[in-house]
């Protein structure tokens, strides 16, 4: 890992001693050894902030957004996910690619800091679930490479877990939903980090509107969580970032993935952000789809 | 509130009525003298597509017992696309709604066209039955909400 990590840190000085990239986000140290946080460079002194470490885990596509109103050339390290949330919003012409710089790094998954959180120093830490599930672990768009590609531990997706709460009966499903999400304290981080998420003006912020009070109650995060998780598929990459800021512990996974599962089984095999171009579920029908409202 | 005991269970359903097609055929159903139980509330949109699926859980959340979206049958969409972006959504948000334990029968998606008064009054007379025999819905209710409601309107 630390070939990789001196190599992003020479590609991070160059091209910002160069000028092509004014600004390159990549990972940093956090406050805690299984913490690596983004951090965005823009002086070429800096750099050796820059780390590659088994908890690089953000998705770091979500920040280019923050940069589509500024004369920024922005370079941005890049995991299989990212890459793919990265070609999402270009799709979605949410940013621009030619302000863009990605340097792919393959990546063979990344650890839980959750469970790190939780367990003994020195003690061996579980791979995040997002991570064991990872059929693109190799950057899927780049302009730069760095480190060699892995084989792909995983090839198909894996619906178990859903098809195990498709089975439950119709109390077991509510009394299952609503126990999760009466523990949701409605704090964002889910919306904040997710690179699917990136309406410019968002329904949960717009509370004079009416569609959602301030309360926090069972009923209140459920809109929220159907809600957003609708408005996300098509999108979700399945980077996992959700569950990975979710302080409360939510499988918000589980309804994105159950979006993932209907697309693919209801409108054919879908992977979001594989491609810039070609039709996106949501946004397009056809006229053979399923027909079951006659 | 004597609607809540099950024995006299009233259900409440809204309807979602596409402007062109559904609203029409509800309005022949009335104009045939077409009987149907007046426990439907018809809600006028543009086109079915204009239907959010946060409207359906908001009604969900409120306290409808059963929601029933309808619109033009797919090619004959008064906006030539809508009701096929419909039909995608709702192919997915009814089996959503499945997943988070709503009962199949509390949330129908129906064509029916300005010609299809028998069809409206058939197919809203079977989901009331329906829905009367399964009781009124608790799953995502918003019921602290509707008690600050029924205060505010007091006043």
């Amino acid at each position: 890992m630390s070939d990789i990590q001196s190599e992003m840190r020479a590609t991070a000085k160059q091209l910002l001693e160069s000028g092509e990239a004014t600004v390159v986000i990549g990972w940093e140290k956090g406050t805690m050894p299984y913490n690596s946080t983004p951090v965005m460079i823009r002086s070429a002194a800096d750099v050796d902030k820059l780390i590659w470490d088994e908890y690089c885990q953000q998705n770091l596509s979500t920040y280019l957004i923050d940069f589509i109103y500024t004369e920024d050339k922005v370079a941005i390290f890049a995991k299989g996910c990212d890459t793919r949330a990265y070609n999402r919003l270009i799709q979605d012409k949410r940013i621009s690619a030619d302000k863009c710089i990605v340097i792919g790094v393959p990546c063979s998954g990344m650890k839980s800091a959750k469970a790190a959180a939780k367990l003994p120093e020195g003690a061996e830490v579980p791979m995040s679930k997002a991570c064991k599930e990872c059929r693109y672990p190799n950057p899927v768009v780049f302009d730069r490479k760095i480190g060699q590609d892995v084989t792909p531990w995983c090839t198909e997706k894996d619906f178990s877990d859903v098809e195990a709460i498709e089975a439950m009966d119709q109390d077991a499903k509510a009394a299952f939903w609503k126990e999760q999400y009466t523990k949701c304290i409605r704090c964002y981080a889910c919306r904040n980090i997710c690179p699917a998420c990136n309406c410019t003006n968002c329904i949960f912020d717009q509370s004079a509107s009416g569609w959602q009070s301030k309360d926090i109650n069972a009923s209140e995060n459920q809109f929220y969580g159907v809600t957003r998780a609708f408005h996300v598929a098509g999108r979700c990459i399945e980077c996992g970032q959700c569950e990975m800021v979710c302080p409360s512990d939510v499988p918000i996974m589980l309804m994105n993935k159950k979006f993932i599962k209907d697309i693919d089984t209801l409108f054919g095999a879908y992977e979001a952000g594989l491609e810039t171009e070609g039709p996106v579920p949501l946004s397009h029908y056809e006229v053979s789809d399923p027909e079951e409202f006659m | 509130m004597s609607n809540n005991s099950v024995e006299n269970f009233e259900p409440k359903i809204l309807v979602f009525a596409c402007n062109w097609c559904t609203y029409a055929g509800a309005d022949l159903a009335g104009t045939s003298r077409l009987q149907y139980p007046p426990n439907v509330r018809v809600l006028r949109v543009p086109c079915s597509c204009r239907v959010n699926p946060q409207f359906v859980i908001r009604a969900f959340q409120r306290g409808i017992d059963g929601v029933l979206v309808a619109g033009c049958h797919p090619g004959d969409c008064h906006y030539t696309t809508g009701n096929y972006y419909t039909r995608r959504r709702f192919l997915l948000i009814t089996r959503m709604m499945e997943y988070m334990g709503i009962d199949p029968k509390r949330f129908h998606t129906r064509w029916i066209s300005g010609a299809e008064g028998p069809k409206f009054q058939q197919v809203v007379t079977e989901m009331i039955e329906e829905v009367k025999a399964i009781g009124p819905n608790d799953k995502l209710r918003d019921d602290m909400k509707v008690e600050v409601k029924a205060v505010e309107t007091n006043e």
